[in-house]
């Protein structure tokens, strides 16, 4: 099986490169033609002519896009991802300190979206044919129906304000120092020793994430459960029945096994939208992550960050798209089989 | 037994669950030295010259010194300086420091460091907004640690009132130039009231008082800064007590969150204003259609449906508490005139004329919506408009390719009040702020730039803001508002010019 993973990810890589490239131009390009000049916000508003064409000279955006963008290429092959307009700092850096909030972020939504989906999936199959299957049917629609940003609003506003029970803004309430190992708060919070301030980050994940997850939840539970309606027919579910195996093994060991398979496909797809979606829950949530700093980037028109964040976002949903192969390969035998 | 074993152990686990998620609520009132705050942008950088941003000049004002300071009332006093005069000739301005100010990190403040700040930063190619400011500086004549002479190229009648204004902070030469400039951005050490303790970028900021500060002893000894930039989250975070205080909150929830008996909420007019930058050609070539466009917008409604009524309409762009505010004079609303000015033009709302106006959307509360309402009571004399959002930043794009429509909806913000900052530069027809370029009121504005004279100066521009309103070169609209909601437990100190300064904060 190892060496089907290897192969798995050299041809995965193999075709990820072209398609970076290709998304990085396309970021590129479409972020010069906006019509919006970079330098409105890189230089004072009492700046002269004079110094604007310095200016505009010093950062390359005199030069014809594509040369520009060769340019950009090459320092990125060596690690330089060029400096922010607005913070005046290596964007490396920025990005290096935002994007494991992100990620951290992304990972727990993700797990969550997993345990309700999956939770909610089997529920939903159990009830089918109740009333019970029409209350959580039309749980998921409203779920699904509602974005995660309205999401975001509304628990702060249940959960926050009127209850009272549960933090919506930053990673760690006032007085808790943040330990720093490898970026990760949770991880770096376990590495210290540090479990209060473990509980403390997680309590501040809470919204957030359950904010996230509430939009990618309801498609994994109505995907498996479908996906259990159909298995639940075949011939080696009811070999099973006779042979007198019990009801919950059956679904839980038979019919779920193979039923998830589907899921996980759709789950991979969704995850890569958790990415999209923090762009706005980081904002509304104060969080300080990726996706908070891609929004003042673009109201900045900070290009430099923009374009830096773009590719990370590409990456981000290569990387999923990987984990979910990986996986397939590894949960189903037949697949392996067949390679 | 069993039964209630289970029961017993699940109201434990629950408990604890609540007790877990309820440990940090009353994080905000635990301690009464200390405030949390509820702040709407990320400082960017630590490098308090380096922008001319008014948003971030409170947050600086926290950690450093500026030379000199405003009082609430606007009133120009010392600063880090204990005086500062500017010569007869506005070629020079002696200085003074004050003997007991000291770095957060136990160092001195001397003449060495006004002269790396006022010249040597400019010397080292620091790309700061301050060096454009004082460009014209020629030497620091150092006369002893606590004396210092400024010398410029030209006259800066507006010199002592640029040295409260933004980005004009001082900074340590010595610690500049161990760390550099980024690593000063990142980690900086001031000379005022608090020092920065611990920065998480886009989401807190962490402050404690200054044991060393030369001035009043801050009451509140530790600030947290929680950086929430939306609105929504801020009123959130203030109703939950989670924050003791929010700026810049809708004014209707202030106005909701004010019948609390825990909270206070105030709206109250600053030395902001909101205005109509004017072309001199164009569609408004005419005299007529630039002053019917003025008096067919009705202030006191906009006002009304966007500020509560607190917004103060404005004739001039100098608002009332400031320098250059003239009591008596008025361009009323009056449709009836417009339509009379527009006849005279060739115009009326069976012949109307199409002008174009760009508006932000976001930059400032309600921009848009005040935007489309002007629009609205131009139609009803006989102007139709076309209306364009444009980005914060565009403006001066726009400006400099002679790109911008008739009208453009804009905001100023002048913290000193000096009318040069108001009148002065939204007219100065080589400035990039004015996006009026006739002669007839730019000759007297470049005249003006060169009065030292303080009260002559100020009479001057009294009359010339008059003059450009009459002649449509302007349409000044609201004097801007601000809001705060704080707790009510929080005695604190309003500054006309929306500063926000928890330094001269106390707890009832």
């Amino acid at each position: 099986m190892g060496s089907e993973i290897a192969g798995i990810i050299g041809r995965r890589i193999l075709v990820a490169l072209p398609l970076i490239l290709l998304v990085s131009l396309l970021v590129f390009v479409v972020l010069r033609l906006i019509p919006s000049d970079p330098l409105a916000m890189a230089v004072p508003p009492n700046a002269t002519k004079a110094d604007i064409e310095a200016m505009r000279k010093e950062m390359g955006l005199d030069l014809p896009i594509l040369e520009q963008y060769v340019i950009w290429l090459g320092q990125l092959f060596q690690g330089n991802f060029g400096r922010s307009i607005a913070f005046g700092q290596p964007v490396i850096k920025l990005i290096g300190q935002s994007l494991p909030a992100t990620i951290e972020l992304v990972l727990i939504s993700a797990i969550l979206a997993t345990v309700i989906g999956i939770a909610g999936g089997m529920i939903m199959f159990r009830l089918r044919g109740s009333f019970g299957e029409q209350v959580a049917d039309a749980s998921s629609t409203l779920m699904m129906s509602v974005p995660d940003f309205l999401w975001g609003l509304f628990l702060i506003l249940i959960f926050g304000v009127a209850f009272n029970l549960l933090p919506f803004s930053g990673r760690l309430p006032p007085g808790v120092a943040q330990p720093n190992v490898t970026g990760f708060l949770l991880l770096d919070s376990i590495l210290t020793g540090r479990f209060g301030t473990l509980f403390s980050a997680l309590e501040f994940m809470i919204l957030p994430s359950v904010a996230l997850a509430l939009g990618t939840a309801p498609l994994v539970m109505r995907v498996l459960r479908s996906s259990l309606m159909e298995v639940i027919n075949e011939d080696y579910i009811t070999m099973a029945r006779m042979r007198g195996v019990p009801e919950r093994r059956v679904i839980i060991r038979h019919a779920f096994k193979n039923a998830f398979l589907p899921t996980l496909t759709l789950m991979g797809v969704q995850f890569t939208f958790l990415f999209g979606g923090t762009l706005l829950i980081e904002v509304i949530y104060s969080y300080p992550g990726l996706g908070n700093m891609m929004v003042e980037a673009v109201r900045n028109t900070d290009l430099p960050i923009i374009q830096g964040a773009a590719l990370i976002y590409a990456l981000a949903v290569l990387g999923i798209n990987l984990l979910v192969d990986i996986s397939y390969v590894m949960l189903n035998p037949k697949l392996r089989r067949a390679r | 037994m069993n039964r209630t074993t289970s029961l017993t152990r699940r109201l434990f686990l629950a408990g604890a669950g609540l007790a877990l998620v309820a440990a940090p609520l009353s994080t905000a009132q635990a301690a009464k030295d200390s405030v949390v705050i509820a702040w709407q942008a990320d400082p960017q950088t630590w490098d308090p010259m380096r922008r001319t941003n008014p948003g971030l000049q409170s947050i600086y004002k926290m950690v450093f010194d500026q030379p000199m300071t405003q009082a609430p009332d606007l009133k120009i006093i010392p600063g880090l300086f204990k005086s500062a005069v500017l010569s007869e000739d506005g070629k020079s301005i002696a200085i003074e420091l004050r003997d007991n100010a000291y770095w957060h990190d136990g160092e001195k403040v001397t003449t060495a460091d006004v002269a790396y700040s006022f010249l040597g930063r400019m010397k080292a190619g620091h790309k700061i907004d301050f060096v454009r400011v004082w460009r014209n500086v020629t030497e620091v004549e150092i006369q002893s640690p606590t004396k210092a002479v400024i010398k410029l190229k030209s006259p800066m009648p507006t010199a002592i009132q640029w040295m409260a204004f933004l980005a004009n902070y001082i900074v340590p030469k010595h610690y500049l130039e161990k760390v550099g400039v980024e690593g000063f951005s990142t980690k900086p050490i001031g000379s005022g009231p608090y020092k920065v303790v611990d920065y998480q970028r886009n989401s807190r900021i962490v402050l404690e008082a200054f044991d060393k500060y030369w001035g009043p002893k801050p009451a509140i000894k530790k600030i947290t800064i929680q950086i929430i930039k939306d609105p929504s989250a801020r009123v959130a975070a203030v109703q939950s007590g989670r924050v003791d205080f929010a700026p810049d909150v809708p004014v209707r929830e202030a106005q909701r969150l004010e019948k609390r008996k825990e909270l206070t909420g105030v709206i109250f007019p600053i030395s902001r204003v909101m205005l109509l930058q004017i072309r001199s050609d164009q569609a408004f070539k005419d005299h007529n259609v630039r002053l019917a466009a003025h008096h067919a917008i009705n202030k006191q409604a906009l006002s009304r449906a966007f500020y509560g009524g607190a917004a103060v309409p404005l004739s001039i762009v100098a608002p009332p508490g400031t320098p250059g505010y003239v009591k008596d004079f008025e361009i009323p609303y009056d449709p009836k005139k417009a339509m009379e000015l527009l006849a005279k033009a060739g115009y009326g709302p069976k012949k109307p004329i199409t002008i174009g106006m760009a508006t932000y959307n976001g930059v400032f509360p309600s921009d848009y919506d005040i935007a489309r309402a002007i629009v609205a009571m131009w139609k009803k004399v006989g102007i139709n408009t076309k209306l364009e959002v444009i980005e914060q930043g565009k403006y001066f794009e726009l400006n400099r390719g002679n790109k911008l429509p008739e009208a453009t909806l804009y905001t100023w913000d002048n913290a000193t009040g000096d009318p040069e900052m108001f009148t002065g530069y939204l007219l100065h027809p080589k400035l990039p702020f004015s996006a009026w370029k006739d002669m007839k009121v730019g000759a007297r504005v470049m005249k003006l730039f060169s009065v030292v004279d303080y009260d002559k100066r100020i009479a001057a521009y009294k009359e010339l803001s008059v003059f450009a309103a009459k002649e449509g070169a302007t349409i000044p609209l609201l004097q801007a508002v601000t809001t705060q909601v704080y707790n009510s437990g929080l005695n604190v100190v309003r500054y006309k010019n929306g500063w926000v300064l928890p330094q001269t904060w106390s707890w009832k």
